[in-house]
């Protein structure tokens, strides 16, 4: 829709960042607390979204089989545990060619997805690709979960299993605006302001694709959850001109686009949002298959202790559904 | 969370059912089911709901799309003359979503035939203006928000009943609408078929892509028909796969409105089925217009003016909504008012619409009972053979799987506008964030069971809910 001013998006997915923090906290401990109860963090994902916690720890206690919890991810491990599969939707989503506005959906609906769960509850690789399926539903991309299971070597089931789960999560709330679209109608824009010569054509295109990268970037950040998609789009458009050397005057730009649209805010406070954006782009860290290691063992802990009969459990669940996979499984 | 009722017996029925007294099956489409059902809720106490069931989708692809479409359009949108979805909730049985939304007494397919076949005189002028106008006021604010119906018909044009929302259009049944900030394919192409008799000129010659003007198209086809009580373009479909060519459909267009030209309608040329078939289309020829002679309008009046605008061959020329509702029909005696059914001038009588037909005999699963459920008040029967002959024709809404981006429109969508201080939006409530609140306050007491009156020849087909299109032959 064209009017994201009235959107759900504005409405219910755009946060402060003390809200953002205060979410993911409460995510983090009510993991925590299941590992205490529970000793393990994983939930049970039924096909039709409901969610079970793992049997009470109270009877393997008693057998005296177990004498220490195994440890669980802080926070900040959530996070780059995060940053790292939002990286890799991206990687699947140039893998499969889908279209930018694929990617950025995924995207952000793992990042709301994960504003109500923590990723000890929730193994993010099933989520991101379920994210993935759902996006590509949405956007009338339609690949069949069989097929972009086959393309990575992905069981598909898991896929279809967090479906439900992850539409309910997002309270179906699914039209996103990302970022990518307003890069094409920014820079037209800018060559019309500007009133830009066909010679200097080449520039505005180079400006244009580098923006590209440089939204893909601030997708990985907390700046999608603050910021309107807009926002996004003219900072990392400003970042790409920087980097070519001016081939503008931003400033003078972003003056134009605020008189034409008589908004109420000043010059100042949308350079204050773009500065906050740019600032959350420089500390973005893409962790490297090494960090991921530690982070991602520490995670199977706690998660899955006893990931043996969680199998046997899994493949009992997914009878009914999947006869062409049974058996097969890559888990 | 993990709130499933204990499995065995049959009966696990999802807790949400609570909230409700079904009353019944309302209508039925390939989709599913719709129901009506009265709320239990303190906040709603007895507000009818109308609860459409999407079945699962069957080839093992998880959650419909056609549901998952309709359900993420209706959370963007508000308009007091589009349907309003109250809630959302899944029966974690059989995993199908279940759609509430405010019920709506009537619909035009209804109203159109209860004055054809039961009060024989036409619909007074007022109510064609009134539900006309809201009509439009509805698809004016879809279309400003990028957002194509492309299933217009007089089924899915809901009137409310008794109540403070009375003689209000609801437009309803977003399965197959769509966002068009990129160019939209054809709906054959995704396997759909939809009612023909609405369809416009340019999607019957093989257009390529979709624009607001067919959903003005099927509009000024619904207008001919609150004029005459009849389908004004009242094709054979021909039924075969992929995307066949509906000649007949068009021989009904050029036969009223006469054949289009070039000269009128200049990218007519271009058009794949135009070029194609040059025999068939081109070789017919009608001169006569007769549009206003058809639908008994003087050729000057104000209301032929709109309706030919709407009803204009080249889609580039036709009426857009938004001027639509400037025209000079809403302006002349009668006006429209927001009570479609009742005038607020003396002298014109009201005509009593019929109550939906309820069949009581279909559970919320959509098994058929043998013997009716109990009620729990006193609902006439539906009418059980035409129940029981209800058969779909259309098939299942499905996409395909084209992988190559589509060219992108570009624009500044989400742009400047979007730069505000972020709005701190409610938190999702705990850990069960499915259940959307119920965001209207104060539920009309609806007393429609008191008029609910038996209606034995009308059976259920079509009921407004529905998708199908029944043979309808006068």
């Amino acid at each position: 829709m064209a009017d994201f001013q009235s959107s759900t998006q504005r409405k219910n997915w755009i946060f402060s960042s003390d809200q953002l923090l205060e979410k993911r906290t409460a995510a983090n401990q009510r993991a925590v607390l299941t590992l205490q109860k529970y000793g393990a963090t994983r939930l049970e994902v039924d096909l039709d979204g409901s969610v079970k916690y793992p049997f009470p720890l109270l009877d393997s206690m008693e057998n005296g089989e177990r004498h220490s919890l195994p440890k669980h991810l802080n926070c900040s491990e959530e996070q780059l545990m995060r940053v790292f599969y939002e990286h890799k939707i991206q990687e699947v989503c140039l893998a499969f060619r889908f279209p930018h506005k694929i990617q950025g959906s995924a995207i952000l609906y793992f990042k709301r997805f994960y504003l109500q769960w923590s990723v000890m509850e929730h193994h993010p690789k099933h989520i991101m690709l379920t994210c993935i399926y759902a996006s590509c539903k949405v956007e009338e991309n339609h690949v069949s979960a069989e097929e972009l299971g086959k393309g990575i070597q992905q069981d598909h089931q898991v896929i279809l299993n967090n479906e439900m789960l992850v539409l309910q999560s997002m309270k179906f709330d699914l039209i996103v605006y990302a970022p990518y679209r307003s890069i094409e109608g920014f820079v037209d824009d800018m060559e019309d302001s500007f009133q830009v010569g066909n010679d200097q054509l080449h520039k505005f295109q180079e400006l244009k694709e580098m923006a590209k990268l440089e939204v893909d970037k601030s997708m990985l950040t907390d700046a999608p959850l603050l910021f309107p998609p807009g926002q996004l789009t003219l900072a990392a458009l400003r970042r790409s001109n920087d980097a070519h050397g001016g081939v503008i005057d931003f400033q003078r730009y972003l003056e134009i686009i605020l008189s034409r649209e008589q908004s109420p805010h000043t010059i100042s406070e949308l350079i204050v949002s773009l500065n906050a954006i740019d600032a959350l782009v420089s500390k973005l860290k893409i962790p490297s298959m090494k960090e991921m290691r530690h982070i991602d063992r520490k995670l199977t802990n706690c998660s899955d202790p006893s990931s043996h009969d969680e199998s046997k459990k899994r493949e009992k669940r997914s009878k009914h559904k999947s006869k062409k996979t049974h058996g097969k499984s890559t888990k | 969370m993990g709130d499933r009722s204990a499995a065995g017996g049959g009966s696990n029925r999802p807790a949400w059912l609570q909230q409700y007294d079904l009353l019944g099956k309302i209508g039925e489409g390939t989709y599913g089911l719709v129901f009506l059902a009265r709320s239990k809720l303190q906040s709603n106490l007895d507000k009818s709901i109308a609860i459409k069931k999407f079945k699962q989708s069957k080839d093992g692809d998880g959650v419909s799309p056609t549901a998952i479409r309709e359900i993420m359009l209706l959370r963007e949108i508000s308009n007091e003359n589009v349907v309003k979805l109250v809630n959302v909730h899944i029966n974690h049985a059989d995993m199908s979503l279940y759609l509430a939304f405010d019920y709506a007494e009537h619909d035009l397919y209804e109203v159109i035939r209860h004055h054809r076949e039961r009060v024989n005189q036409s619909i007074n002028q007022y109510t064609v203006k009134s539900l006309l106008w809201q009509l439009l006021n509805g698809l004016n604010y879809l279309h400003s928000n990028w957002i194509i119906h492309r299933d217009l018909k007089p089924s899915n044009i809901l009137v409310m009943g008794d109540g403070d929302e009375q003689g209000v259009v609801k437009i309803a049944d977003f399965g197959l609408a769509r966002v068009y900030q990129a160019p939209l394919k054809p709906l054959s192409e995704n396997g759909v078929v939809v009612t023909i008799w609405y369809r416009a000129p340019e999607l019957l010659l093989g257009a390529k892509h979709y624009t607001s003007a067919v959903d003005m198209w099927a509009v000024g086809c619904i207008f001919a028909e609150l004029l005459t009580l009849r389908p004004l373009f009242q094709g054979i479909e021909v039924k075969a796969n992929p995307n066949p060519f509906q000649l007949d459909q068009l021989d009904k267009i050029f036969k009223v409105l006469g054949h289009p030209t070039q000269e009128k309608w200049p990218t007519l040329v271009h058009l794949p089925h135009w070029q194609s078939d040059q025999q068939h289309i081109q070789g017919h020829k009608y001169d006569s217009p007769g549009l206003h002679s058809y639908v008994n309008l003087p050729p000057k009046s104000v209301g032929y003016s709109l309706l030919s605008k709407m009803l204009e061959y080249d889609p580039r020329k036709r009426i857009t909504a938004s001027q639509a509702l400037e025209h000079e029909y809403f302006r002349t005696d009668p006006l429209p008012g927001r009570n479609s059914l009742v005038s607020c001038q003396p002298g014109e009588k009201t005509v009593n619409y019929p109550a939906r037909p309820v069949d009581v005999t279909t559970d919320f699963e959509g098994t058929t009972n043998v013997q009716p459920h109990p009620m729990s008040s006193g609902h006439a029967m539906a009418n059980n053979a035409s129940a029981a002959s209800l058969v779909s024709t259309r098939p299942v809404a499905r996409s395909q799987l084209p992988l190559v981006g589509m060219p992108r429109l570009p624009n500044l969508h989400g742009g400047i506008s979007g730069y505000n201080i972020p709005p701190h939006g409610p938190g999702m409530a705990g850990l069960n964030p499915t259940n959307i609140p119920i965001q209207r306050g104060g539920g009309q007491a609806h007393s429609q069971q008191q008029l609910r009156r038996k209606d034995s020849g009308s059976g259920i087909q079509n009921s407004g809910y529905t998708l199908q299109q029944k043979s309808r032959r006068f």
